[in-house]
């Protein structure tokens, strides 16, 4: 069972957004309790008030835990491909491998308006384009090999030229030469989550996704479905884990049990409000709930999230 | 009546600043990919009252050739924005500096993490605006390779524009040449409303921006009088902008390299020089020169006549300047070159270190140094300890820091 609890920063619209110490206590309680990971997110279709941007948040969030595995949202219109790779393979080893970047195939439309690109970008021209990304992204991330880096101070070889390499992408939206000036990271690749899956983005999710977030509702034959489908696309299905996204409440008054029993998901996602009071509710309420269930592992299985979660190296081979 | 005192910033490098640092036999190699490494390097420079520290940063390979680059450390490294956002809450009081490119980024996105930057660390952040002059950066953003220096400033005129504006709550509904805004920054005024905003451009174009925006520039001269002839001229253009002098806070780079006696010192950059690969130094030099085939004249001989570059004007303009006053030859200049990319080095004791700093910064020259130590931790500590305390006892450099945002420690205004 994996848990995951996830924080979207930007709905602390209309009132004061949390303090860094706020969500690091909560990080860390979370930690404790052995959650794998939290998810931050910061995007909304309303202004925000958060005084934190997701990726930056996360960095600082890295050095004052240890061992729970740290997500950020990261939109592929406010970025360039080998501008993302680089953030997240240099949190990944700030992080000492426990970072995940949550990409999503849908766009926002306040981004589009705030970002130079025309408002009329089609919604399936939006897709492709970060279909595109992301494989620049995973691509970039691989241009080291895991013993590229000799440090050879006498020899005066630092690395090894035949083990870096150029990516060469030239697609339709982008054009990418590489090779990433970051080093491997910890994890190789830092782990992809995907959420808001739609119905035409099922077949790229579950080709290439480490982890999907999905909501409940119908939640059993959405999950035997992206299975099905990793399968096709030749994945051992368990490198995938599929995480129901509940609200807090939703759980509590549907008992976890059921939830469980019915073997709809690998594990949950709680989204949490960003406030004081659904932080604190959760930390009091529903952790001492899973660790009494001994739902929430507080015995870490391996030190980077990829391990912790058994996802193997990620993606369709 | 306080007397003026100077400013110091710490330029951090991975391994250090001589293209040789990664071999010195006490460097820490694994610099790049060891973030435990910066958080010592930020608390030792916070220790000894440093303004700030600062990041350098590309977005692609810094070599051309990558048989040169696997002689050198400087293909990888952090990513500069998710480095100093770690350092923001394991420091305390320095500034927090940032290199990012006007020409590989958006002005919204970019405006909001140096705003979350800022955020984290209460008020410390800054901005070292580039326009990036490296083709190999070019390549990783798009197929139509690195555009004119002209092109590249007028695209950051109005980045810049455009981000103050956002930071200062002005910039929404914005609808340019290269960028469309529509809605205020969706983070919260952050404590300094503004981050300082630093620049280093030396071309015509890049000191009249750095006139129009610029908090604190940053610069590279070899003499006192290129050093006076750079300041008098950005402090001279200020007035067009309706800026006063002290609006602008200028810091050249040094290279120091201190020991006990005059003699240690030269013994310790004697050895890192040793450690100089000859085609890794002329294919560093070839980048700064914006020429491809250096390598082909011959060593021995004289710089040859260069076409003006489309990548950093200024620096070759410096470099071919010193190999005609000094009469260098090209393995001269590119040695000479490869321990600190064209900045002044001073090698001598605390005190001699101290003369020379306190010339140029009396001499109006300087309002403060942009540090380089030549590899880390060693140089660094050995500044730390020796320098700094000689500048305080002559009363150049405070003794603790004044002020809590980076704005009040460098003794800038509050942005309108
Ligand atoms: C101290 C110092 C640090 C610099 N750091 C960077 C850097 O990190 N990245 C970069 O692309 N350029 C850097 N530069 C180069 C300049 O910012 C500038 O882009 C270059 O000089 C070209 O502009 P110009 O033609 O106006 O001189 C630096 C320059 C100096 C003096």
């Amino acid at each position: 069972m994996h848990l995951a609890v996830s924080l979207n920063i930007a709905s602390a619209t209309g009132q004061a957004g949390l303090t860094f110490a706020e969500i690091a206590g909560f990080a860390r309680k979370a930690e404790a309790a052995g959650i794998d990971m939290v998810v931050i997110s910061d995007t909304t279709e309303e202004r925000s008030s958060s005084p934190f941007e997701a990726t930056t948040l996360l960095a600082a969030l890295a050095t004052v835990t240890e061992r729970i595995g740290l997500v950020a949202s990261a939109s592929t219109l406010a970025h360039q491909p080998y501008n993302l790779a680089r953030r997240f393979a240099s949190l990944d080893i700030i992080s000492q491998g426990r970072i995940g970047w949550n990409a999503t195939l849908r766009q926002n439309s306040r981004e589009a308006a705030n970002f130079s690109r025309p408002e009329s970008i089609t919604d399936e021209d939006f897709r492709r384009r970060a279909q595109e990304f992301i494989g620049i992204v995973q691509g970039l991330w691989r241009g080291w090999d895991a013993d590229a880096l000799l440090f050879d101070k006498a020899g005066g070889r630092f690395h090894d030229p035949v083990k870096m390499h150029f990516l060469d992408h030239k697609g339709v939206f982008f054009s990418v030469r590489g090779p990433l000036n970051v080093a491997r990271s910890p994890q190789d690749t830092p782990v992809l989550v995907m959420s808001g899956l739609g119905e035409s983005d099922l077949d790229f999710g579950a080709k290439v996704a480490d982890v999907v977030l999905f909501e409940a509702e119908g939640a059993k034959a959405a999950y035997d479905d992206l299975k099905r489908r990793a399968v096709a696309a030749g994945r051992e299905p368990e490198t995938m884990k599929v995480l129901m996204t509940v609200g807090v409440d939703e759980l509590a008054a549907g008992g976890m049990e059921a939830w469980l029993d019915g073997k709809s998901c690998d594990g949950f996602n709680f989204a949490l409000p960003a406030d004081l009071s659904a932080l604190d509710d959760f930390t009091g309420r529903i952790l001492p709930e899973l660790r009494r269930r001994s739902l929430a592992r507080s015995v870490y299985a391996g030190a980077k999230l990829r391990d912790r979660l058994e996802l193997g190296a990620g993606g369709a081979k | 009546m306080s007397a003026r005192q100077m400013k110091l910033g710490l330029f951090l490098w991975a391994t250090g600043h001589h293209i040789a640092a990664w071999r010195h036999p006490d460097s820490h190699v694994t610099a790049g990919i060891d973030i435990d490494h910066y958080i010592e390097l930020a608390r030792t420079a916070e220790a000894a009252k440093f303004d700030m520290v600062f990041c350098e940063d590309a977005a692609g390979l810094r070599e051309a050739d990558i048989n040169i680059a696997s002689q050198t450390s400087r293909s990888i490294g952090f990513e500069p924005i998710s480095l100093l956002s770690a350092l923001a809450v394991q420091t305390e009081r320095i500034g927090l500096v940032s290199t990012a490119s006007t020409s590989y980024n958006e002005p919204y996105g970019l405006a909001r993490a140096f705003a979350s930057l800022d955020n984290l660390s209460g008020g410390r952040a800054g901005w070292n605006l580039v326009t990036s002059a490296n083709p190999s950066e070019a390549a990783n953003f798009g197929a139509t390779g690195l555009r004119p220096h002209a092109d590249r400033y007028e695209r950051a005129r109005e980045f810049a524009t455009v981000v103050t504006g956002l930071w200062r709550r002005s910039g929404a509904g914005h609808d340019g040449q290269s960028f469309s805004v529509r809605d205020p920054l969706d983070i919260p005024p952050s404590p300094q409303a503004a981050p300082v905003m630093v620049q280093a451009g030396a071309s015509d174009d890049g000191k009249d921006l750095a006139a129009r925006t610029a908090d604190v520039v940053f610069s590279a001269a070899q003499t006192l009088e290129e050093a006076k002839a750079f300041y008098d001229d950005l402090k001279g253009r200020l007035a067009a902008y309706g800026r006063q002098p002290d609006d602008v806070k200028i810091m050249p780079g040094v290279a120091p390299i201190v020991a006990a006696t005059k003699a240690g010192a030269q013994a310790k950059y004697d050895a890192l020089q040793e450690l100089i690969p000859d085609d890794v130094g002329v294919a560093l030099l070839s980048s700064y020169l914006s020429i491809s085939d250096l390598w082909r004249y011959p060593i021995d001989g004289p710089l040859p006549e260069l076409p003006e570059s489309q990548g950093m004007k200024s620096r070759q303009a410096l470099v071919i300047e010193q190999a005609r006053r000094d009469g260098l030859s090209i393995r001269e200049l590119a040695r000479y070159f490869a321990g600190a990319r064209g900045h002044w080095r001073v090698v001598g004791t605390a005190a001699q270190i101290a003369d020379a700093l306190q010339e140029r910064f009396e001499g109006g020259a300087a309002d403060g140094f942009n540090v380089m130590p030549s590899w880390f931790p060693g140089e660094l500590d050995a500044f730390a300890t020796m320098v700094v305390p000689e500048l305080q006892r002559r009363g150049l450099f405070r003794k603790d820091y004044e002020g809590r945002t980076l704005r009040e420690q460098l003794g800038l205004k509050r942005p309108m």
